[in-house]
């Protein structure tokens, strides 16, 4: 019954509101690159969201776990293969990206009749020098692009534009804790922007108003604090640095509570 | 896919015929006309704060030196050293499975592989090697130290060329030159006021410098201390800290005042 064109491309639209639907609910997953290194972080409610894919690659996902987990068996496997049968630098993250999950993903995407994946893949390279690390994000249709300095996953397509007013904002990111300091930013403003591009009100009043390009919806820097606030204190802080000054191949470092505390901006500490 | 964290068999499926890499070959004359390359001097001692492990750097065949910076003392991990004696071919390859072995099970399973794990991968890679082992062209008798973190204490195992595996009390030789050092090292260690575990970690590695000196004085395959050429054996300590490399400036200010002119 898909075969004719039409029929596909309305089959591909629906399976895209339903991909987009099974977003509005995560968390986003921020990716940025400063001096020490690749920092990754999200909020999760148990299930991780951050894994080691190779001496100095990470992988972030949002989405169902299940299949986070199939597509990071792929990226392990074709790592690991490679690191051995040639060198641990001939692993890059584009070529694991381009050769290993498009191809997956995007087909897994188009075949109405098979399941896709519900995810958005977030894959971090850590170069020998900051303008040498690379950021990749991959939608659920396949589609990926290499980001410049910092990369987000979000369930709001539309947020690229404020995230980046945010970065620019924000100066020079010099030290780990002002790369986490913007890193909680970016989350907090993706996932506002996230929760408004979803809830019903705001669609509606956008139908009232479709001219305006909707500047009342940017949520405001105390809004972005609370935020972050209230997740700081309900949640917990998935943090992840590929560390360019570890001083050995393996370079992933998972900062535990005690290594964010003391990193963490008086701002976003709750109020005692 | 290897949803077991068995990089073994992920290799198997990309087409890497681990039964062909190690397996017997037809060759023993290569070994007598001396083209494989042998010939070591390995030993691991357990000290007051850890594991100590050393190799020298000669790379022999048949009586021609093939390589004097040859490293014999192969950090896997962070916790485990292989300290490889035997044809250095198959003993590096070995090394860099297991490598990827461990960082495969710990990135795939999201733990670390047990202790008792790394040594069984060890023990099947040399059951495996057997056939080669038996006809000369691929022995390899390696030293496995590590950091148990479970039990939170360094140990020792050393093997032989079928892969029994055996744990060592206090320490473990391996190699051509062992058998020099290792009446040495059985005598200090029973006669002596302080056993080896007693030693403070100048002591050990002045011990080591100078076990390794009387290798390569008897076994034309060790290689010895050249202070010119600042060739020193490799020397690694292993704690539960992890495994961190002795550098040579340290080895050759105890070599300078503890070993050549020790009265």
């Amino acid at each position: 019954m898909y075969d004719e064109p039409y029929r596909w491309i309305e089959a591909v639209a629906n399976r895209r509101q339903y991909l987009d639907d099974q977003f509005i609910h995560g968390s986003p997953l921020v990716g940025i690159s400063c001096a020490q290194g690749v920092l990754l972080l999200t909020f999760n409610r148990g299930t991780e969201k951050i894994y080691e894919i190779y001496d100095r690659i990470a992988l972030g996902g949002m989405g169902h776990p299940a299949d986070l987990e199939k597509l990071r068996f792929t990226l392990l496997d074709m790592a690991h293969v490679e690191g051995f049968q040639r060198s641990p630098s001939d692993v890059t993250a584009s070529r694991l990206l381009k050769n290993g999950l498009a191809p997956v993903i995007k087909p897994a995407f188009e075949e109405i009749m098979r399941a896709p994946y519900i995810v958005k893949i977030l894959l971090v390279e850590l170069g020998t020098s900051q303008d040498r690390d690379h950021l990749f994000t991959m939608d659920y249709d396949g589609m990926f692009a290499e980001q410049r300095e910092f990369g987000v996953l979000s369930a709001s397509s539309s947020s690229g534009d404020r995230l980046s007013a945010e970065w620019k904002s924000f100066g020079v990111v010099a030290s780990l804790s002002s790369a986490l300091e913007i890193g909680l930013r970016l989350w907090g403003v993706a996932s506002l922007l996230q929760d408004s591009s979803t809830s019903p009100e705001v669609k509606i009043e956008e139908k009232d108003k479709p001219s305006s390009t909707s500047p009342s919806e940017t949520p405001e820097e105390a809004e972005v604090t609370t935020r972050i606030r209230e997740m700081l204190a309900n949640e917990t802080l998935e943090c992840v640095l590929l560390d360019r000054e570890s001083g050995k191949m393996e370079t992933y470092r998972s900062l535990g509570q005690s290594d964010l505390q003391p990193l963490i901006p008086t701002e976003f500490q709750p109020a005692t | 896919m290897g949803q077991q964290g068995d990089f073994l068999q992920v290799l198997g499926e990309q087409g890497y015929d681990v039964e062909r890499v190690f397996s017997s070959h037809k060759v023993d004359a290569l070994h007598a006309s001396g083209m494989v390359t042998t010939g070591t001097t390995v030993l691991a001692m357990k000290y007051r704060d850890g594991v100590l492990v050393a190799g020298d750097r000669r790379a022999t065949a048949g009586n021609v030196v093939m390589y004097d910076r040859t490293d014999k003392v192969l950090e896997l991990d962070r916790y485990s050293i292989l300290a490889i004696a035997g044809v250095p071919a198959t003993a590096f390859e070995m090394a860099r499975i297991l490598e990827h072995s461990f960082k495969y099970y710990r990135r795939s399973q999201l733990q670390d592989l047990s202790f008792e794990g790394k040594l069984r991968a060890l023990s099947t890679l040399l059951k495996n090697n057997a056939p080669a082992a038996l006809s000369g062209t691929g022995t390899v008798v390696p030293i496995f130290a590590g950091y148990d973190l479970h039990d939170t204490c360094g140990k020792i195992f050393f093997y032989d060329i079928l892969g029994a595996e055996f744990e060592a009390v206090e320490y473990a030789v391996s190699g051509s030159g062992s058998s020099t050092i290792r009446g040495i090292m059985f005598y200090l260690n029973r006669w002596s006021q302080r056993t080896m575990v007693e030693l403070d970690e100048e002591e050990a590695l002045t011990l080591v410098l100078r076990l390794m000196t009387s290798a390569a004085e008897f076994d034309s395959a060790t290689g010895g201390i050249d202070t010119q050429a600042q060739l020193y054996p490799i020397v690694k300590g292993i704690s539960a800290e992890g495994v961190r490399s002795i550098p040579v400036e340290r080895l050759s200010q105890l070599f300078s005042e503890k070993v050549v002119n020790h009265v």
